[in-house]
């Protein structure tokens, strides 16, 4: 058992008491010296041709600097278009509109007044086409195409558009023969699942500052969970080189659950600070834009069959997946990728076979979102794992223990081993570790009942880190690298990494917040991936600067390297104790003139199948596999169909709980995050495409009179690859809250419901058809 | 060149209710409530008073409402009470905060329905400002006072350049988001009267999605008991808000109750006959469900509280 | 009888955190951005404008209010506590202190307001239930900590200040 003085203890975080006293320094605390305010004009309608838009009165108004319409820019840099994998997102819409609130001209004024004054008075003709609202609706509708031409598009390999069609990518997996695996079945399951479309809401707006300089450089001032990615994203569509645009991110981001990622919402800011040249301009979306212009969750629809023997074994599971994109591709093809390879489950199938099909739709761009398209279908395969325990009678933790793979078992979608599978100590200790409260038996319309779920998620390789770190004279060291402090505790995650490696006292690291001319490549803050790639390149990049204090201590000690420990600041010989030297003392008297010692680490991991001929692996590819479960007792007032949720348990396998109370922070926050998802939260679109709700008036988040009572249980399994064994846990916590609550809602009420949001309208609809 | 399918040419409309600075206006903080009146009688439909400002504010800041002058109110410290006489009931200050009247122990006494009322109304901080008055004012048809102010058969003293009237809160709304105070009025007091031996008020509510939340559907109810003896329900008012287009009175209902006797039968069907007077429009067939289940358990508590108060 | 268009600076003097401010200023000014822009104070936060997500809380005569719904012109006379106010000559406030010691803060954006409205409800009931807890802080939205954490730091502040 490793003991370690720093690592997998509840350290007080390192931004913790900016953000106490307030001094802690977010995108709209930014002060620049000439600043403009930027506002955005946006579409009204969901699907229309642009006729002309004219701008003259705006430019007209005192205070406005300048004004700029999409064709403007698109002539000037040769219709640049945007997105990862494809690239089919203008700057500024200027031939076609394609969802309400997509921006098609920006005002840039001395005050945000004059600016939001000058919008109101650019007018634009439009021809109206016929919208595809839903994903039925462009699934069937092929003459009216959201986007007339996708082999246009640049692409990455492996993305496949449809051409001519609505789908901008399509997946299709098969391994076995599912039909022979249902013909062999005692029972076949048949449901359709669908998942509601979502907003992140971050406490924070979207925010960010744009100045092209004379010199052809782009500097943007971001809150943003991927500033390389926004570079790579700007830079290719511009056609410039990466080295020109830098990216300086706020010191922190005011929440960001995927939703800040590759300057979601607010492309439309390189135009105006274009236009403008060379002031810096502001762009700061109010309450209203965070529902209606920048990225969502996408909704679902999947079908799931699956083929059981009467004992509960899955021999066969195909799946048809259905994502609704919205009107860009944005991140929706790797969402489906997830989905795709996700809908399985976590389980030992042999037979199976996925369609998955990202559909565009005339509504808001959805991409990543807490959980990258694995929420969506573990709704669908948990909801159905109870439904057929139900069915066979087979009690759910027992069905799903039976099913879960196991260390080395190759998955029938990713083909790739598995490893460190905590899922089984997940699934036990959250069935065998909820209470059930003792119910009022006075209280004839209440209904106790008692679910639980599991999940799994893979985060993606080929993909790296690299970090730097710097000692100074007096022991402190400050640490570069890209990943971003988003609320998630990662700051401290590094600091401790490298306090742990260096033994340097906690309050002398400094993590230094992104800055694309810093700090080094990290591609994005998602996919639950910063711990176990910034976390092995900041501790290689320690042991490397322990590598080097080792070399130079050898030397004034006359002691060989390996015969050398560092502990408390000092460097000795751990085989007598004898002599001693304090870092600060080497530096001293190797460096009389004063020195800063670099350290570097490069972490980059592959997967099976593509790993380049000339790359020579240390240890076999894996992927990070990540695993959590979680049980919920739910109360449901049979008369008003309310629905309480009394408890939930969460486990989730961490690896290595680096900071415990953090992982116990993120697990609590992501548990009602995925609550205010299934009982509270829905983007509501009338048939025009409009967003109905877009305030916090009608779209509810939960405040703290909706949280029930939460634990975590942290499961260390740890990862052979991860630093001191540890992976990720931002996602695994809002899995599988939502099938966890629909069972218990069927154990408590026998009604089973197949489409989020669980309202009490359907839970009330669905008992009086149980009464029939 | 075909143009595929040709709509109709549309000029930009539709626009995008955005939240924006506030416009510049002109800004009054008179004194005493005849400067207020005279200040209004001036500016008529230029003015809008200006007390708690939740509701006004959002509005100014959508651009829905846009007064070119504002007449503060919050430094005539005569409005700013709550007074209780055993004689005359209850009379509460244009300036009484929602906030303070949930805190009053005189209200947490004899009119507790109010106090549950308030503290439906938006979160702990719109509560500290907003007041009583102004809620009634903004007229929304998911207002929690309305409901109970009805149900107590309250009244509204109203002030204009001429001098004073009392009217009815019942006639005081005119429609959703409209009441019928002339461009020139202003209310100084509600007044509620004082509550019969054997009777007892409560305010139910549902609210729409999370807890803390705008009312899906609200019920007050304030009935009174002829004895304990023969429990008949001397009278009883219900007051449901955001069930119609304006918070209403299930007269029916209450006709069917009155003179019956204080039981669960008779509670069962008069919330049957109460969920039959509502004319919801979105979630109708929850909602009307919901008035039968909350009429019912709002009776059952008032005939408890009535009966614990011996 | 006035003219369009010829809006007057009213003159106001009040307190920020006991410091005396005086400010020149148009009427449709709103308290957030008084604090924000003209007292340079940035830690009070503009999340939506409309009073439904608590970061812009401040503390006016110690009543938690959105600063995003007040007009600063109100403020003539009054005592405003901001988060900036709370550090007295830079001892940490014992609410502040709990927050730490608990891992009551992520993202940090909500935790301004959080911490104001914490103060007034402690200022007001220094015994709270946990019931009590979650009504005072009902109006300030987080969508990272899941607000456990946060209750539990502001029992332990109140015990603390109870001297247990």
């Amino acid at each position: 058992m490793d003991t370690y003085s720093k690592v997998g203890k509840s350290i007080k975080r390192i931004d913790i008491y900016e953000k106490v006293f307030g001094t802690a320094k977010y995108v709209d605390d930014i002060k620049i010296e000439g600043l403009l305010y930027g506002k955005i004009k946006r579409s009204s309608y969901s699907h229309a041709r642009i006729i002309h838009i004219d701008t003259s009165r705006a430019e007209k108004l005192k205070g406005v600097i300048a004004v700029v319409a999409g064709k403007e820019f698109a002539e000037n840099f040769d219709d640049p278009l945007f997105g990862n994998p494809l690239s089919d997102q203008p700057f500024l819409a200027s031939k076609k509109v394609r969802y309400i609130g997509e921006p098609i001209a920006v005002v840039a004024a001395v005050s945000q007044e004059i600016a939001e004054e000058a919008i109101e008075l650019i007018k634009v003709d439009y021809e109206q086409i016929t919208p595809s609202i839903n994903i039925k609706d462009s699934l069937r509708n092929e003459t009216t195409l959201i986007h007339e031409n996708l082999n246009n598009y640049k692409c990455l390999p492996g993305f496949h558009p449809i051409n001519k069609s609505n789908i901008c990518h399509h997946i299709s997996i098969e391994n076995g023969n599912t039909e022979q695996g249902f013909q062999e079945s005692d029972l076949v399951f048949e449901d359709v699942f669908t998942h509601q479309s979502t907003q992140h809401v971050p406490i924070e707006c979207h925010g960010a500052i744009a100045q092209f300089n004379p010199n052809g450089n782009i500097q943007l001032w971001t809150s943003d969970q991927a500033p390389y990615g926004v570079r790579k994203l700007i830079a290719d569509a511009l056609k410039m080189p990466e080295s020109k645009v830098r990216i300086t991110n706020a010191t922190y981001v005011g929440g960001g659950f995927g939703g800040k990622l590759n300057l979601s919402g607010l492309m439309a800011i390189i135009p105006i600070a274009w236009k403008i040249r060379y002031r810096p301009v502001k762009i700061l979306l109010n309450r209203e834009e965070e529902f209606i212009g920048v990225t969502r969750r996408h909704g679902s629809i999947v079908k799931l069959k699956t083929g059981v023997k009467n004992d509960g074994t899955i021999l066969s599971r195909s799946a048809e997946v259905l994502l609704d994109t919205g009107a860009y591709a944005d991140l929706g093809p790797t969402v489906l990728i997830k989905a795709a390879f996700g809908c399985i489950g976590p389980y030992k199938v042999p037979n199976i076979k996925v369609d998955a099909s990202c559909v565009y739709t005339n509504k808001s761009i959805a991409s990543a979102y807490r959980g990258y398209g694995v929420p969506q279908v573990c709704w669908a395969y948990e909801s159905q794992m109870d439904i057929i325990a139900n069915k066979l009678g087979i009690d759910p933790l027992e069905i799903r223990l039976k099913n879960i793979v196991e260390e080395g078992y190759i998955t029938p979608t990713e083909k790739q081993k598995v490893h460190a599978v905590g899922l089984g100590e997940c699934l036990t200790k959250v069935s065998e570790k909820l209470s059930r409260k003792k119910i009022d038996k006075n209280i004839k319309n209440k209904k106790r009942g008692f679910g639980i779920a599991c999940s799994y998620k893979t985060s993606k390789t080929p993909s790296g880190a690299s970090a730097f770190i710097k000692l100074n004279f007096d022991g402190g060291v400050d640490i570069f690298v890209s990943s971003v402090e988003i609320g998630q505790g990662l700051n401290t995650v590094l600091a401790q990494i490298a306090a742990e490696e260096l033994t340097t006292p906690f309050d002398n690291i400094r993590v230094l917040s992104a800055d694309t001319e810093i700090t080094p490549f990290f591609p994005a803050t998602t996919a639950s991936r910063s711990t176990f790639f910034a976390g092995n390149a900041v501790r290689m990049a320690a042991k490397d600067i322990v590598e080097q204090l080792f070399k130079l201590a050898s030397e004034i000690l006359n002691i060989k390297k390996e015969a050398l420990a560092l502990k408390n600041g000092a460097i000795f010989n751990k085989d007598s104790f004898d002599k001693k030297i304090t870092i600060t003392d080497l530096l001293e008297q190797t460096y009389p003139g004063g020195n800063s010692i670099l350290g570097r680490g490069t972490y980059y991991h592959y997967k099976e199948g593509n790993i380049p001929s000339h790359i020579k692996l240390e240890s076999p590819p894996l992927l990070v596999w990540m695993y959590g479960a979680q049980s919920v007792e739910v109360e449901v007032d049979t008369e008003t169909g309310r629905i309480t949720i009394l408890q939930v348990l969460a486990a989730s396998d961490v690896g290595k709980s680096i900071n415990p109370i953090s992982c116990e922070g993120q697990t609590e926050g992501g548990v009602l995050q995925a609550i205010g998802n299934t009982l509270y939260e829905e983007l509501i679109y009338d048939e025009k495409g409009k967003i109905m709700n877009t305030s916090l008036l009608d779209y509810k988040i939960p405040s703290a009179l909706d949280m029930p009572e939460i634990n975590s249980i942290l499961v260390e399994n740890p990862h052979k690859e991860g630093p001191y064994g540890a992976k990720g846990l931002g996602e695994t916590v809002v899995l599988p809250t939502a099938a966890a609550i629909g069972n218990a809602l069927y154990d408590a009420i026998g009604v089973r419901i197949k489409d989020l949001p669980i309202t009490p309208d359907k839970i009330l609809r669905a008992l009086k058809e149980k009464k029939k | 060149m075909l143009t595929i399918i040709y709509l109709f040419l549309s000029i930009e409309s539709v626009p995008l209710n955005m939240l924006r600075a506030i416009k510049d206006f002109e800004y009054f903080a008179p004194s005493t409530l005849s400067e207020a009146i005279s200040l209004l009688g001036h500016y008529k439909h230029n003015a809008k008073i200006f007390a708690g400002g939740t509701d006004l504010l959002i509005g100014m800041k959508k651009r829905d409402v846009n007064p070119q002058v504002l007449i503060d109110i919050k430094n005539i410290s005569k409005l700013d009470y709550i007074r209780y006489k055993r004689s005359e009931g209850l009379k509460i200050g244009a300036l009484a905060t929602h906030s303070s009247i949930a805190n009053s122990p005189i209200i947490s006494e004899k009119y507790k329905l109010l106090k549950q009322a308030s503290l439906s109304v938006g979160s702990l901080q719109t509560r500290n400002r907003g007041t009583m008055v102004g809620n009634i004012c903004n007229a929304s048809p998911s207002a929690d006072t309305l409901p109970a102010l009805i149900a107590l058969n309250a009244k509204l003293k109203v002030f204009n350049i001429e001098g004073k009237k009392i009217v009815n809160i019942e006639e005081f709304i005119k429609g959703p988001f409209r009441n019928i105070l002339k461009e020139n009025e202003i209310i100084s007091e509600i007044q509620i009267p004082k509550l019969p031996p054997l009777s007892s008020g409560v305010y139910l509510n549902l609210s729409k999605i999370t807890k803390e939340d705008e009312t899906l559907v609200g019920v007050a109810v304030v009935g009174s008991m002829e004895n304990m003896e023969n429990r008949i329900c001397k009278n009883v008012r219900i007051g449901l808000g955001s069930v119609s287009p304006i918070p209403m009175r299930a007269t029916k209902a209450e006709k069917y109750l009155t003179r019956g006797k204080m039981e669960d039968a008779s509670f069962e069907l008069a919330a049957e006959i109460a969920s039959t007077e509502c004319s919801p429009r979105s979630r109708a067939e929850y909602r009307r469900e919901m008035v039968k289940i909350l009429v019912k358990r709002s009776l059952t508590l008032v005939l408890d509280s009535i009966l614990c108060s011996r | 009888m006035f003219t369009l268009g010829e809006f007057m600076k009213h003159l106001i003097k009040l307190k920020i955190n006991e410091k005396n401010y005086e400010f020149r200023i148009e009427p449709n000014i709103l308290l957030l951005d008084l604090i924000r822009e003209q007292a340079g104070l940035t830690g009070t936060k503009r999340g939506c404008d409309t009073g439904e997500c608590g970061a812009c809380t401040v503390l006016i005569n110690g009543v938690p209010v959105n600063s995003c719904l007040v007009l600063a012109i109100e403020t003539d006379g009054k005592e405003i506590t901001t988060i900036e106010g709370l550090s007295n000559n830079g001892k940490i406030y014992s609410i502040q202190e709990a927050f730490v010691e608990e891992g009551a803060v992520q993202c940090g954006f909500c935790t301004p307001g959080m911490i104001l409205s914490s103060k007034a409800l402690l200022d007001n009931n220094p015994n709270p239930t946990e019931e009590e807890i979650k009504k005072a802080i009902a109006g300030n939205l987080c969508r990272c900590t899941g607000y456990s954490k946060i209750i539990k730091a502001i029992m332990s502040a109140a015990r603390k200040m109870r001297g247990e």
